[in-house]
């Protein structure tokens, strides 16, 4: 005698089973044992308690959109202070046409230096992976600060002035985006990125 | 598990507004919903950790698309199930294993006192995601064959394959 498959069971729980099948089932006893059986195992599935995390999530979720939300704010303060560093150089080159002292070398070299760290920083992929809690702390410090002293340096920039205190903030700066790059450069040689 | 439970919608307004205190009640409320369905399909329970900290930050990322259509749980256990997801095909390909149901983790004994939590475990992550999917969340085999990329007769079958193997590591278990 022909018995229901489990996909027969399952079309009958599913109330989409065959017109053989819906039959078959009223007259077989076996038949009917194993989709009691099947009913059966859904309900202890449904009842198997719960499974709670082993470990508490949220300071590394909390860490990472902490440091997302900085970076986010930053890249604004970067773009918002290129365009004021910008109108400032423009500025001085029609003040002073051709002019080259030591500390507008200095300061060049530092603006330099944070545009090509900039630059690094952009072959890591630093939204795209899940960061130790540890790490997104350190990245989300460096961030802040960075983006403090974009917000400083903006300020500076208004007034035109190429003085020492410019350049020692230029130099942070410069620090800073090497401490973030290091950041990130370890976190990829240690996840594979 | 079934959940049955809502969120007040103020906290959902704050946490959409960026709220720490807000998005932290939220991750508190559904912390342990996400874990134990993605666990349930994942066979690693560091892979469910990684899963239910990608869920979280994606639902973020992006709680200010959630317009309040349908039940938060659902949007968010959609796309902690798309995670789970394509975690078990990043496995696949890194492993090409078969998407057929596998014989147990190596070494494991099928024997006494095999109960229903021992013998999901030997089922596959795939046939555990459909098992699970399928009879705990309700979810419909066209939606599941929606989200795995694959057809309505795969679910069916998959589903059947892992009942007729749980029955049978029941009924050894029970035996033995």
């Amino acid at each position: 005698m022909m018995h229901c498959t489990m996909e027969d069971l399952g079309a009958l729980q599913a109330r989409e089973a065959s017109v053989w099948a819906r039959r078959h089932i009223t007259t077989c006893a076996q038949c009917q044992a194993e989709l009691e059986g099947l009913y059966q195992r859904v309900a202890q599935l449904k009842a198997l308690p719960a499974l709670h995390p082993p470990r508490d999530r949220w300071p590394v979720i909390q860490a990472t959109l902490r440091a997302e939300r900085s970076r986010r704010r930053r890249t604004w303060g970067t773009w918002t202070g290129s365009l004021a560093l910008a109108a400032s150089i423009a500025a001085i080159l029609l003040i002073q046409p051709g002019s080259q002292t030591p500390l507008h070398a200095e300061l060049s070299q530092a603006k330099q230096q944070s545009a090509s760290l900039e630059d690094s920083l952009k072959q890591y992929d630093t939204d795209g992976r899940v960061m130790s809690g540890h790490a997104a702390a350190v990245v989300a410090d460096l961030e802040d600060r960075i983006s403090m002293l974009d917000g400083t340096l903006a300020q500076q920039q208004q007034s035109a002035r190429e003085d020492a205190e410019l350049v020692k903030l230029w130099q942070q700066r410069v620090d800073l985006m090497r401490e973030l790059v290091n950041a990130h450069a370890t976190r990829a040689r240690y996840v594979g990125l | 598990m079934t959940v049955a439970f809502a969120v007040p919608d103020v906290i959902v307004a704050r946490a959409q507004a960026g709220d720490e205190a807000a998005l932290e009640a939220l991750y508190r409320a559904f912390e342990t919903p996400v874990y134990n369905l993605v666990r349930r399909i994942l066979r690693r329970p560091e892979d469910a950790e990684d899963v239910l900290q990608e869920t979280f930050l994606e639902v973020v990322r992006n709680l200010k698309q959630y317009r309040g259509e349908g039940h938060l749980w659902g949007w968010i256990r959609r796309i902690a199930t798309t995670k789970a997801l394509m975690r078990i095909r990043r496995e696949q390909v890194r492993q090409t294993e078969s998407l057929d149901e596998e014989p147990g983790k190596p070494g494991m004994h099928i024997g006494a006192n095999l109960d229903l939590e021992r013998a999901l475990e030997t089922l596959s992550e795939t046939s555990r995601a459909v098992v699970w999917l399928h009879d705990v969340e309700g979810y419909t085999h066209e939606e599941i064959a929606e989200q795995m990329g694959k057809t309505v007769s795969f679910s069916k079958s998959q589903l059947a394959r892992a009942h007729a193997r749980l029955r049978r590591m029941l009924d050894e278990g029970a035996r033995a």
